[in-house]
């Protein structure tokens, strides 16, 4: 496995669309240290590897699934509202092809 | 009048010795004396309306209601500069089911930003003080709900707790907080953060309040999927007093003084009354007895929350750009756009968090990190399921002593943290009902004991915090600042 590095935070950062100042970076990897050293401990748990991973809270979680019926929805420019710049039912953003 | 309970507010409504009109305006009125001294508020809502007095509980009374829960038509930022301009076009469920009892919202309060945090200091507004002492903090996230219902600004507001986020709070401000079992209450329309996690709830200054309020907002909801038909229980009527022969347990690890080198004498004095408050349990005729976990185990509790709850906030925060919602940035692309918005309004918190959950779960570390993690979540549920067969609740102090300085707050993970200030993550980790009460003080700030119980056991769970209530004399304090 690869060493947790600084460009890679960099790296990560930036396909989360974020940046990061060169605090904020050694932040990330201090606190991932400290994540790093636990997992290693938790590795050391006597039969880990024969649990199954937990994906949801409650033992006896059942979807219960909408009917698949029409509802009423919002309506368009109420979804609108918050958006900065708006033509007719769209959002409006710069031009992203050319 | 709100420094009363639920019960008490009613009756002198019904009696005519109130109006919804006169407590809605003392609300406010308190709201903006206590934002001047706490910083606890998002919104104060100046222009909030009496309602109606009915049978139900909470009608006419005011309440508060977390910045990261859906309100329609009034400003909902999770305390973060990405949606400090950002007003929901609906309600969230369970705000929903208040209204439509009658109950009414004066205000919106502070949290850590989007409920990530623990310390109630960095909300995009800024920190809030707590009401017992100016120089220390709250905890987190839901710090401004804490400090209004300790302050008396109104009976309840409501919480979220992803890993101790309500249940803290109320402990470091003296008061009770409580989230009931995973699914009791909707989740629709309040932010996610991790969602396998995120419990809604509510703070109160008393358990039947509590009881009374999650009450009025339960019910499932066809917007949340993960909710579950509650109708059956009625937490209110349910409370009793009578708790002879339940069975509670504590672990030996986080409470013996032995276990800890070099203890504070905060931290001894913490303990001390925890085991004089077992002692009360004792009186009240309930067994109590000392069980044991692997050390390892409860040190790596705040591991297993921080790579779970990271890697699900990666995936919520996503849709957070600027375009559809948020301030927009004038960048001349939409990459940039997003960009811009993002680098701007996510605090650094937020953003190493985001971070760590994005390379958590790439496939190459899933299996070390993020596998392990849920492996170790169901462990530890397995472990507390096993001593639930065989106990009602598990009793153990909140954190390691009264709230701290706010000058020491700060959100880092830290290797030596002490189990005893993660271990109310169980609690998120298997949805069980826990709840907090206030159960004294030390260097005359409160603290607080945590009973949790098996899922579905709520009303068992409210029956053995209502009791123990009972048996000591901090019911419905209000908070009354240090000197």
């Amino acid at each position: 496995m690869k060493k947790f590095t600084s460009e890679m935070v960099d790296d990560y950062a930036a396909k989360l669309l974020f940046s990061l100042t060169a605090e904020e970076n050694k932040m990330v990897l201090d606190e991932f240290d400290v994540v790093d050293k636990n997992i290693d401990i938790i590795n050391e748990i006597e039969g880990l590897s024969e649990i199954e991973p937990m994906t949801h809270t409650l033992d006896d979680f059942a979807f219960q699934l909408r009917a698949d019926e029409a509802t009423v929805s919002i309506p368009v420019q109420e979804a609108l509202r918050n958006a900065a710049k708006t033509e007719g039912r769209e959002i409006e953003i710069p031009k992203a092809v050319d | 009048m709100l420094e009363k309970s639920i019960t008490e507010i009613h009756e002198a409504l019904k009696s005519g010795s109130t109006t919804s009109k006169e407590l809605i305006i003392e609300s406010i009125k308190k709201s903006h004396e206590v934002q001047d001294k706490y910083n606890a508020f998002v919104t104060i809502c100046d222009e909030a309306k009496e309602t109606e007095v009915t049978e139900e509980l909470v009608s006419g009374i005011p309440f508060g209601v977390k910045d990261n829960y859906s309100t329609k038509d009034v400003l909902t930022t999770g305390s973060s500069n990405a949606l400090k301009n950002y007003v929901p076009i609906y309600t969230a469920t369970v705000v929903e089911n208040l209204f439509n009892k009658g109950a009414v919202m004066v205000n919106k309060t502070v949290l850590d930003e989007f409920a990530m945090g623990g310390t109630g200091t960095t909300g995009h507004t800024g920190a809030v003080l707590n009401p017992w002492d100016r120089t220390r903090m709250c905890a987190g996230s839901s710090a401004g709900s804490a400090c209004a219902v300790a302050s008396g600004v109104y009976p309840y507001a409501l919480g979220s707790d992803t890993g101790d986020s309500i249940r803290k709070p109320a402990a470091y401000c003296g008061i009770v907080g409580y989230k009931p079992t995973y699914g009791m209450l909707s989740r629709y329309g309040l932010f996610p953060f991790a969602s396998s996690l995120d419990h809604a709830g509510v703070l109160t200054r008393s358990v039947e309040d509590a009881a009374i309020v999650v009450d009025a907002m339960k019910g499932i909801d066809s917007n949340d999927m993960t909710s579950w038909d509650s109708s059956e229980i009625k937490l209110s009527s349910s409370l009793t007093d009578s708790v002879q022969n339940k069975k509670l347990f504590y672990i030996k690890e986080l409470c013996d003084i032995n276990n800890y080198t070099n203890p504070s004498e905060e931290l001894k004095t913490h303990l001390k009354n925890f085991h004089d408050t077992l002692n009360l349990c004792r009186d009240l005729g309930m067994e109590v007895c000392e069980e044991s976990v692997d050390q390892k185990i409860l040190n790596a509790i705040d591991s297993v929350y921080t790579v779970i709850s990271c890697a699900e906030a990666t995936s919520n925060l996503s849709n957070l750009t600027g375009i559809i919602f948020g301030p927009r940035s004038d960048a001349q692309n939409v990459q940039d756009m997003m960009r811009e918005h993002r680098t701007k309004g996510f605090s650094p918190l937020i953003k190493r968090r985001l971070v760590i959950g994005s390379y958590v779960l790439q496939s190459e570390n899933q299996d070390r990190y993020f596998r392990n993690a849920q492996k170790l979540r169901r462990l530890i549920v397995n472990i507390m399921k096993d001593f639930f067969a065989k106990y009602d609740g598990l009793i153990l102090p909140v954190g390691d002593g009264p709230a701290p300085l706010i000058n020491d707050a700060n959100d880092k993970l830290d290797l030596k943290m002490s189990a005893l200030n993660s271990h109310l993550d169980i609690g998120n980790f298997g949805g069980f009902p826990s709840i907090t009460i206030p159960n004294g003080f030390v260097n005359g700030l409160p603290v607080g004991i945590n009973i949790t119980g098996n899922c579905y056991k709520d009303a068992n769970v409210l029956s053995i915090a209502y009791s123990l209530e009972s048996k000591m004399s901090f019911k419905g304090q209000i908070a009354k600042e240090r000197m």
